[in-house]
This record gives structure tokens, sequence and C-alpha cells, in this order.
């Protein structure tokens, strides 16, 4: 037997000698490197999710996306953050709404003679993310102008109603501090204009009248759109002043931008975390709404 | 606690981000930082691997692959992005090799789109650290070898091994065929014997030869 | 020149600053002195402080005639351990060349959450005894001075209460 073996081993090594395998170096091989590329390529792009979160909700939510700060991100406790968000959710309704909007907020308060109290006014300022997410609403009630901070996940806010939603053409309107009163007086007793269900938010295109000078701010540095006579109580001297500090290079600054923003992909994993409830809580609002508007009228007859 | 900007969208960097920028020293303030940029942004999209300081090198960077992944993300026909290509890129043909070239370059790439090391400085010099700063996919030679076939990892010691194996079982298993056949052939016709001496020393030289790359 | 930086320096106590970051380089100071030359050299203070100028909104023989020829009372002092006053507090204020207490209803400043913060520091005139000399307020004042002038009765033995008798609107 063991002879038949060394017979043939010869034969056969020489038939396979030029079919080894392995070729071992410590020189890199080309061939390798050059195929490294292509099989890179050929893996498919991150797999898309399974729940479809629409692309509106950053703007609808935005306290749920957390401080770009990279310093203070803390992915646990952004997670319990956004299970506290829903909790509070879940026990009142907070809508949509945006600076800009008209809110009347019922809030709890040991003071007040029936222990709430209402506030009307418009959203002049969103700020902070969270559980910490506030906003700032405004009034002029008896030719005096009333600011008011109301944290939005508060638990002393009994109920935050909506009655126009509309946008603004600029980010905050705190220039309303020092615009004639008539454009932040809204009236306590007003009725919720109801939107279509589907349609798109309007933005209002007021232009608001200014005070004359001293301003709280330089309001011709900020390149604000709803105002409407700036250039009438600006001298040259502020239009320099104001040249001299625009930053027109930072729409280029790319890196600027991503720091202060969440990328996409991080977006996407959080709303995919908290879509499905918000949107339950979306469609039993729309329900109740529903029930109400129907029931209302057959009472009265 | 600040709101993050909602108002742009942008894709996750695959590369390291530092949480403040470097203010590169420049007389111009930030405006001249970018400017200053600016030339390494196109120095590297124009040669595609270009050795610079470490700290101009890793700011470039993410604007380099910003511009990438906003141009994969929003192709030509933005004009947005066109601006900033318009911007970053002082050689106006660069655009056309930032939508042409390195967008289907880099379309379905899952890794960053360009790639940062370490270099060594030259040793009477300045102090700052070096670097070389690539896009991926150049047309160069690798910078780090390839030492994934190197035969003293463990991994293709234990593949060598396992091929050696296999190659034995293989032989073993023709031998006995090849056995066999002889024994039914001496069974009909009695002429072998004389064979055997013959070959036994050829097959012991192989066998050496074979055990040889094992030590 | 004395006493345009003087004037100036007071009214910096009325210059609404109602967000701290952004507001202090700004050039402030209320149009209760038109004409006068807005020079600052210090960033304007947010406080109700001595020399702050205040504004009368209850509707006092006195403090309307303040307001109308445009001399607003300024605190001289404010009755507490800090020097700064808050929402409830008695400040004196020198009001057409008299001195009175008052109470201050209404401030410029950044406020707690859900205490509303006002476009002007409102004050209402009180005599030694905590009753105010008007009979109305005509601004809405927070529902926060019931719970603090209660306290504040109860501590310094003149009854405040009075003057939440005389408001119109709670905010």
């Amino acid at each position: 037997m063991n002879i038949n073996v060394r017979i043939l081993t010869k034969s056969v090594s020489q038939q396979y000698a030029f079919k080894r395998i392995v070729t071992f170096s410590t020189k890199p091989t080309q061939q390798a490197a050059v195929a490294a590329v292509p099989q890179q390529q050929e893996v498919t792009g991150p797999s898309v999710r399974k729940p479809i979160v629409p692309a509106h909700y950053r703007f609808v939510y935005p306290e749920f996306l957390p401080d770009p700060k990279i310093e203070w991100r803390n992915a646990i406790r952004e997670k319990l953050e956004r299970l506290d968000m829903l909790d509070r959710r879940r026990q009142i309704e907070l809508p949509e709404f945006y600076v800009g909007s008209i809110l009347a907020v019922t809030s709890s308060d040991p003071h007040a003679a029936g222990k709430t109290s209402r506030f009307v006014g418009i959203c002049i300022h969103r700020e902070r993310c969270g559980l910490r997410a506030r906003f700032i609403l405004r009034n002029v009630i008896d030719h005096q102008g009333i600011e008011v901070v109301y944290e939005l996940y508060d638990p002393t806010i009994q109920k935050v109603e909506v009655l126009r939603l509309e946008k603004r053409l600029d980010d905050s309107l705190f220039y309303l501090r020092d615009a004639l009163p008539e454009f932040s007086t809204f009236d306590e007793n007003m009725e919720a204009e109801p939107l279509e269900e589907g349609a798109p938010v309007p933005i209002n295109d007021i232009k608001v009248v200014l005070r004359p000078r001293p301003w709280l701010e330089r309001w011709e540095r900020q390149n604000l759109l709803g105002v409407a006579n700036i250039e009438q109580y600006i001298k040259d001297k502020h239009r320099k002043s104001a040249e001299k500090v625009q930053k027109p290079w930072e729409k280029f600054d790319l890196m600027k931008q991503y720091r202060a923003t969440i990328p996409e992909e991080e977006q996407k994993e959080i709303f995919a975390e908290v879509h499905t409830e918000l949107h339950t809580l979306e469609l039993q609002r729309k329900r109740n709404k529903r029930k109400r508007t129907f029931v209302k009228p057959k009472h009265l007859a | 606690m600040n709101q993050a900007d909602v108002s742009k969208l942008m894709s996750q960097l695959r590369i390291a981000v530092r949480p403040t920028k470097r203010n590169l020293k420049n007389p111009d303030g930030p405006e001249g930082r970018l400017l200053k940029l600016r030339k390494t942004v196109t120095a590297l999209v124009k040669h595609e691997r270009i050795e610079l300081y470490y700290n101009r090198a890793d700011e470039a960077r993410g604007y380099a692959e910003l511009l990438i992944s906003n141009a994969i993300r929003h192709g030509d026909r933005h004009k947005a992005t066109m601006e900033l290509a318009d911007y970053w890129l002082l050689e106006k043909q660069l655009v056309h090799k930032l939508f042409k070239v390195l967008v289907p370059r880099f379309e379905n790439s899952t890794v960053s789109y360009t790639r940062m090391f370490k270099a060594p400085r030259d040793y009477p010099g300045m102090y700052y650290r070096k670097s070389v700063l690539e896009l991926r996919g150049n047309p160069y030679p690798a910078l780090i070898p390839d030492n994934s076939q190197n035969r003293n990892l463990l991994h293709n010691v234990l593949l060598d091994e396992a091929r050696k194996e296999f190659r034995r079982e293989k032989l073993a298993s023709l031998a006995n065929k090849l056995a066999a056949e002889t024994e039914n052939a001496t069974a009909s016709t009695i002429e072998t014997p004389a064979q055997a001496p013959v070959t036994d020393p050829q097959s012991e030289q192989s066998k050496q030869a074979e055990e040889a790359p094992k030590a | 020149m004395a006493q345009i930086l003087l004037r100036n320096f007071t009214r910096a106590g009325n210059a609404a600053l109602l967000t701290k970051g952004t507001s202090c380089s700004s050039i402030t100071g209320t149009s209760a002195e038109p004409g006068s030359c807005q020079l600052h050299t210090t960033p304007a203070c947010c406080e109700i402080r001595k020399l702050a100028r205040l504004r009368v909104v209850d509707n006092s023989d006195l403090g309307k005639r303040a307001m109308a020829e445009g001399r607003p009372p300024r605190c001289i002092h404010v009755y507490n351990k800090r020097g700064v006053g808050l929402i409830g507090d008695k400040v004196l204020v020198a009001i057409k060349g008299q001195m009175k207490k008052g109470i201050l209803v209404g401030l410029k400043q950044k406020q707690r959450i859900k205490q509303p913060q006002f476009d002007s520091n409102n004050l209402v005139l009180i005599d030694d005894n905590g009753s105010p000399l008007g009979t109305r307020i005509h601004v809405p004042i927070p529902t926060v001075l019931r719970t603090i002038l209660k306290e504040k009765t109860l501590a310094k033995g003149a009854d405040y209460t009075k003057v939440l008798a005389i408001a119109s609107r709670y905010v």
C-alpha cells in the first residue's frame, strides 16, 4: 500500500504544482489592493429602515432632536428624555405650532383665583430641546406688553391650544418688542381658527412696523424679513456698521452647519424610535376632534 | 441646551469630527480661515493626495467630505450645492470632476471619502505635525502596505496547514484508488514486481520536498 | 457734562433688557427724555436699583401728573437686603420733588417660568400704611403678587393687600 502511494505522489505533485493556491510572501499583493475598492462599492448602502418617518417631523417635533453640541451629547440621557416626553404627550395634547402661531396656554397657578391662568399670545421664540423645550408668548393687554415663558413639558400646564396655526417670515420675532403694539395685540377670547386637514401651514407675510429708535437690539444687523420700515430709522453709520458685521461666508462654512445640525441618519434613528407612538397620538387626537365637532351641534339642537 | 438647526439636512460624516473648529491662525479671521482651507480642498480634489500640516489637513478634510456628500445628496441640478462647489473649488474644471468623477466613485461607498495618515516630519525643521490627505480610490500606489498575505500571520499559517491537509487526503485517496486498480491488474497479468524498487527513492525525495516548506 | 452722564446712568435702569445675551450691547434707553444724547459707557443695567426710572400705573393724581410731564419717578431706595428690586418689593421713589413709597408690580427683567415679564417697570404708589394713593391700576398685574404681598403684610405689619384690591386685572 505504502509503496503505491509513493509511486503516485511524484506524478500527482507535479500535476498540482502549478495549481498551488497560495504564494506566500510579505510583499503586498497588487491585485488584492485593486480588488478591494470595487468590493467595497458592491456593498449596498445602509439598509432602508422599515418605519417611514415623514420628512416634516423635524419641523413639527424639533425638541425630540438633541442638542448638537458634541460635548453635551449623552445617548442614554437623550433616550430617557424622549421616553419622558412621550409619557407627557400621552397625558396632554401638545399640538404642532411654530414661531408666529397664536397659542392659548392654560396652566395651574397656585396664586390665581381659580387656581388656573390662561394666557393668549403669539409665540415669538422656541428654544432648547428635550424636556427643557420652551417657548415665549407675547401679547399686549391693556396697552401693556406682556411676555410669558412656558416650558412645553411642564407638568403644571393643563392645556395648550393653537388658536391660529401659521408661520412668520423670521425664525424668532423678538422685534415685536420694538414694534407698534397693534402688531402683538391679540384678543383673549379669540376663537380657534381650524386649518384644513392636510393643508400646508400658511406663512403670514405681514410686515411689522417698528417704533422709532432707540431699540432693544440692532435690528438693522439681523436681516429681518418681517419688518417694513427699518430703513426709515437708520442712518448711514448704522448701515455701514451693519454691513461690517455681516458674515456672508457662513453659508459656505459647511462644518459650522454640520456642527449645528443633527445628521440625517441620526434623525431617522431618533424619529423611528418615537414615530409610531407620536403617530398614534396624532390619530387619536384627530379622532377626538372629529367626535367633538360632530357631537356639539346635536346637543345644541 | 440649544435646539438643533432643522432648516438644513446633512448626511452623517464617517470621520471623527472634533467638537470645535481650529482657528488656524489667520489675520483675516473666520473668513480668512475658509479662504485658506479652500485652497487645500481644491488641491485635494485636483491631486487626490496631498501632504501638508496635520491641523490644516484635519480641518480641510471635513469640508471636503461634506462637499462630496452634498454633491452626492443633491446632484448638480441643485443651485445651493453648485454655489458651494463654486466657492470651494477654485479651479472651475474641478467642479466637473466633482460631479462627474467623484460622485459616481463615492455614490455607494459605506466608508469615508477621504483618508488621512500621519506623516513623518523633517528632523531639523518645523515642529508641526505633518500628514497625508488623500481621496479614496486614487490612482496612486497604496501608502499602507497590505500585510494580509504575510505567511507568518496566524490565519495564514492555519490556512496553509488546512490546504496541506486537504492535499494529503486527496493524494491518499487517489493513491488508494490507483493501488486498487494495480492490484486488479496484477491479478490478471504477472509483470509488476520489478517496478516497486525503482520508484521507491523517487517517492522518498518527493516526500522530503513536500516537507521542506513545512519547516 | 456730569448731569448728562448722570441722566444716562439713571436711564440704564429703565432699559428694557429681556434677553441677557443679546441686548447688552445695544444703545438703549427710554424715550422719556426726548432730545437727550444717547451716550453709554457701560452695558445697560437690567435691574431696579437706585436711580432707575419707573412707570406709575395707578390713577393717583401725583403719579398721573408725573407721567404726563415726562418726568417719571426714579427709585432712590429699595427696601430689601439686596438692593435690587424684585416683584412685590417696596421702593422709595423721588416723584415731582417728593419722596413716596411704592410697590413694584411688573418688571422688564427676566422672570421665572410662567411668570409674566412686562415691557416697562411698573410701580404703584402707596403711603406709609401700605394703602395705595390711587383707586385703580390700569394695567394687568402678575398673580404672584397676591401671595407675595400677603406674606409681606404678615411680616411687616403694614397692609399691602389693598394694592391687590385696586387691581383691574391679573395675568
